[in-house]
């Protein structure tokens, strides 16, 4: 009966297809409601490191994540994400997870990283360190804490506690009355950025005299960031203080040698480096640059190069080497002058000597770049030890850096800058960075403002960013002809590869399990199964009662 | 959710409509093709309710406060629902005491095929849960005892034999069932109710006036057989 009415229906829209189209499905558009809302929650997801450096792999290779989510104490994670508080994780935790094949995990950082108790922060620098250690097939995400976030949390870990009900039946119910959360991670898969290009910025103030025949000194600051997310790594004290210091010292210097009467017979060469975290790649390339570039050279007849790395707090200068400088090189007048003028401003100055460990991918300070190619170079910085550092932390924000004791070490090291220039010898106390020299407080805060602002990670750094661009801007228009110079790694034998998927987007979705479904299969089945025997004993009793209500016309 | 969640949603809303077709008699009279047409019947009333609401009542801006004035506006113009189903079964259902069933049922099912299936399809597939879906089910069967129950009203409004008693009765039902979404509105601002009581109280305020509708029916229908 039912298939002969439907068949009526056929048979008119075969008739008047076309206008029977024409008819209905506008009306079917408009009349449908639009959108229905999916209220999914949307958060933006930090992913691991994930990079080569001379062909070894490093940090976490996976991206895409599309199963349910689990609290870190939960028995099986096997294809299951999961949800974690940064004081949870630990390294034997993610090994852990590796065995059982869990699909991935997302760590949950505090709103503010700074303001966590040293034993947290010791443990996310531990964690970092042992993170980075190893290849990692498992996508690693961070991500801040919101109260969302810290809602679902919640959740996922009450779901699992119902795991651990005394009945069967309490657990089936349990879990049929749980929510679970999908969480999902769509899009692109991470792939490697081939013709990724760095940018290496130098520039020259150029002495008093026959240029060829001067002494040269050589300034030079990377400024990148790392962290275990290369999408947080803020990089204040490492390196952004270094680029302030770099900067404001060649502000000073472009205004003391543009008067002839204070024109020192001092060639000055300035670097911002990139990939200074991967190994100082940026350093690496642009000495080979200038080594092979012949006669005209930059690094020709440089007498000491000075690296500037985390400065921003602390009371010491220390002033690494790896070798001790002989005496009356110039190396050895720096460290002379550093000392002399840190015990001015009341603060320590010592020469702490390391070699080189060529065995390390990651050589442990910058001028061991430099001390590799035999040109004698020291680092400057606060820390003591390249090891255990924030150096390569995501710990390093803008918090992390005293702005007073920055402008303090940046107006120390263009004193010792300006006594070497000039040829004064430690006795000879004159203050030269003064009065309309002085280093302008202000400016150091707002250039840490703008470059803690955003990650600086090198895989982010591109040669058309805008940071990259108005580091450049500022240099040259101190010092009139700075260079940008580009670095790409090399087709066949690549010294590094950087993957993009810096950031992604998380959809976490609210679900039920399976046997929910069924449940309510049943249920329904019942709703319907007692309507249909409440229509049918109702009508068959209209039926009987109204004899001529079923007389057919 | 699942494939087997959107078959759950579907179930609770389309099964009702088939079991009511087919246990109430309907089949024996072969009335498919005339539910049908009830239901083209209602896509055109649609069309032209939109297209006197696109040309008289401005959109206004979707600020938070609650527009009584032009929700009153609109619901004066689901009185040409009224019109329609009356049209339907004057002109439509030739005959037959159950024309207002057939026009109830054609009505209702037209509506909820276009207004359910695809946010069924949507969202009850999609990734997410959410009860809405199900509780939109659940509000089609309440839609289909309120279209019968309209038709019904309608019907018996346009009686001769009517009782002068009960003509009051009827056309306030009318009214009410006609500003119905404002009732809700005014239900959601002063109690607050959330989702599932919102959807009972609609359920008991559908079930109430229908109880009413069907003892005036069957106090009616006793006394006349006949529709002209």
């Amino acid at each position: 009966m039912f298939v002969h009415d439907a068949g009526a229906v056929i048979e008119m829209f075969k008739n008047s297809f076309p206008y029977s189209l024409i008819y209905f499905i506008p009306l079917l558009v408009i009349i449908a409601p639009t959108n229905p809302v999916s209220a999914a929650q949307e958060f933006a997801v930090y992913r691991m490191q994930h990079f080569d450096l001379q062909n070894t792999v490093y940090g976490s290779r996976g991206a895409l994540v599309n199963v349910e989510a689990r609290s870190i104490d939960a028995r099986m994670l096997t294809r299951r994400c999961v949800l974690a508080k940064l004081a949870e994780v630990t390294a034997e935790k993610i090994r852990d997870m590796l065995t059982q094949n869990a699909a991935g995990i997302m760590i949950i950082l505090p709103a503010k990283l700074w303001e966590m108790g040293k034993e947290d922060q010791d443990h996310l620098l531990n964690l970092e360190k042992e993170l980075m250690s190893e290849e990692i097939s498992m996508p690693i995400y961070f991500t801040t804490t919101t109260e969302e976030i810290e809602k679902i949390y919640n959740d996922v870990k009450v779901a699992v506690n119902s795991d651990q009900s005394p009945s069967a039946a309490e657990a089936i119910i349990k879990s049929a009355s749980a929510n679970g959360y999908q969480i999902v991670i769509n899009g692109a898969n991470v792939r490697a950025m081939n013709d990724y290009q760095l940018t290496n910025i130098h520039a020259k103030l150029t002495g008093n005299g026959v240029e060829e025949q001067l002494p040269t000194i050589a300034l030079v600051a990377h400024y990148d960031s790392t962290g275990i997310a290369p999408g947080l790594a803020k990089g204040a004290d490492s390196n952004a203080s270094g680029v302030i210091a770099l900067l404001e010292i060649a502000r000073l210097f472009s205004k003391l040698y543009s008067s002839s009467r204070t024109h020192a017979k001092l060639n000055i060469v300035f670097l911002l480096s990139s990939a200074g975290k991967f190994s100082y790649q940026g350093t690496k390339r642009w000495i080979e640059e200038q080594l092979e570039s012949g006669e005209n050279t930059l690094l020709q007849d440089v007498s000491v190069v000075l690296c500037i790395d985390s400065i921003g707090k602390g009371n010491a200068i220390n002033m690494h080497v790896s070798k001790p400088p002989k005496e009356f090189s110039s190396a050895h007048a720096i460290l002379n002058l550093l000392e002399s003028v840190s015990a001015e401003n009341g603060i320590q100055a010592t020469m702490i000597h390391k070699k080189i460990n060529l065995a390390n991918e990651f050589l442990a300070w910058e001028h061991e770049r430099f001390s590799i190619r035999r040109i004698p170079a020291v680092t400057l910085s606060a820390y003591e030890t390249h090891k255990g550092s924030l150096r390569q932390s995501i710990l390093d924000t803008r918090e992390n850096v005293d702005v007073s004791v920055l402008s303090r070490n940046i107006r120390i090291l263009a004193e010792v800058l300006g006594r070497y220039a000039y040829g004064l010898t430690p006795k000879n106390n004159t203050e030269i960075i003064r009065d309309s020299l002085k280093v302008d407080e202000e400016l150091v805060s707002s250039w840490l403002s703008v470059l803690t602002n955003e990650s600086r990670a090198a895989q982010i750094l591109h040669h058309k960013h805008h940071l990259v661009h108005s580091l450049y801007y500022t240099l040259n228009k101190y010092l009139k002809d700075a260079k940008k110079t580009y670095i790409k790694a090399d087709k066949r034998d690549p010294e590094f590869i950087f993957y993009d998927g810096h950031e992604y987007v998380v959809n976490i979705y609210s679900i039920k399990p399976a046997v929910f479904d069924l449940f309510l299969a049943v249920a329904i089945a019942g709703y319907l199964g007692a309507l249909y025997l409440f229509l049918a004993v109702k009508f068959q009793h209209r039926i009987q009662d109204n004899a001529p209500y079923i007389t057919k016309h | 959710m699942t494939f087997f969640h959107f078959i759950n949603c579907v179930a609770v809303s389309y099964v009702p409509y088939v079991l009511i077709y087919r246990t109430s008699g309907l089949q024996e009279y072969s009335v498919f093709w005339k539910c049908v047409q009830a239901g083209a019947a209602y896509l055109f009333t649609q069309l032209c309710k939109m297209l006197v609401l696109a040309t008289f009542f401005p959109v206004y801006d979707s600020s938070s406060s609650f527009d009584f004035v032009g929700e009153l506006m609109k619901c004066t113009i689901d009185i040409a629902d009224l019109v329609g189903l009356h049209l339907v079964m004057t002109k439509l259902v030739a005959k037959g005491q159950m024309k207002f069933l057939v026009a109830g049922l054609g009505w209702a099912g037209a509506e909820l095929l276009v207004t359910r299936f695809i946010p069924l399809w949507v969202g009850a597939r999609g990734v997410e849960f959410d009860w809405k879906y199900m509780q939109m089910s659940f509000e089609s069967n309440i839609n289909l005892i309120h279209n019968v129950i309209v038709a019904t009203l309608v019907w018996l409004y346009s009686r001769y034999y009517l009782h002068k008693a009960l003509l009051p009765l009827v056309v306030g039902f009318l009214f009410l069932s006609v500003y119905r979404p404002i009732v809700i509105q005014i239900l959601i601002q002063c109690f607050s109710l959330g989702s599932w009581s919102l959807l009972l109280s609609k359920a008991l305020f559908t079930l109430s006036i229908g109880l009413i509708t069907l003892e005036i029916y069957l106090t009616q229908s006793t006394e006349s057989n006949s529709y002209h």
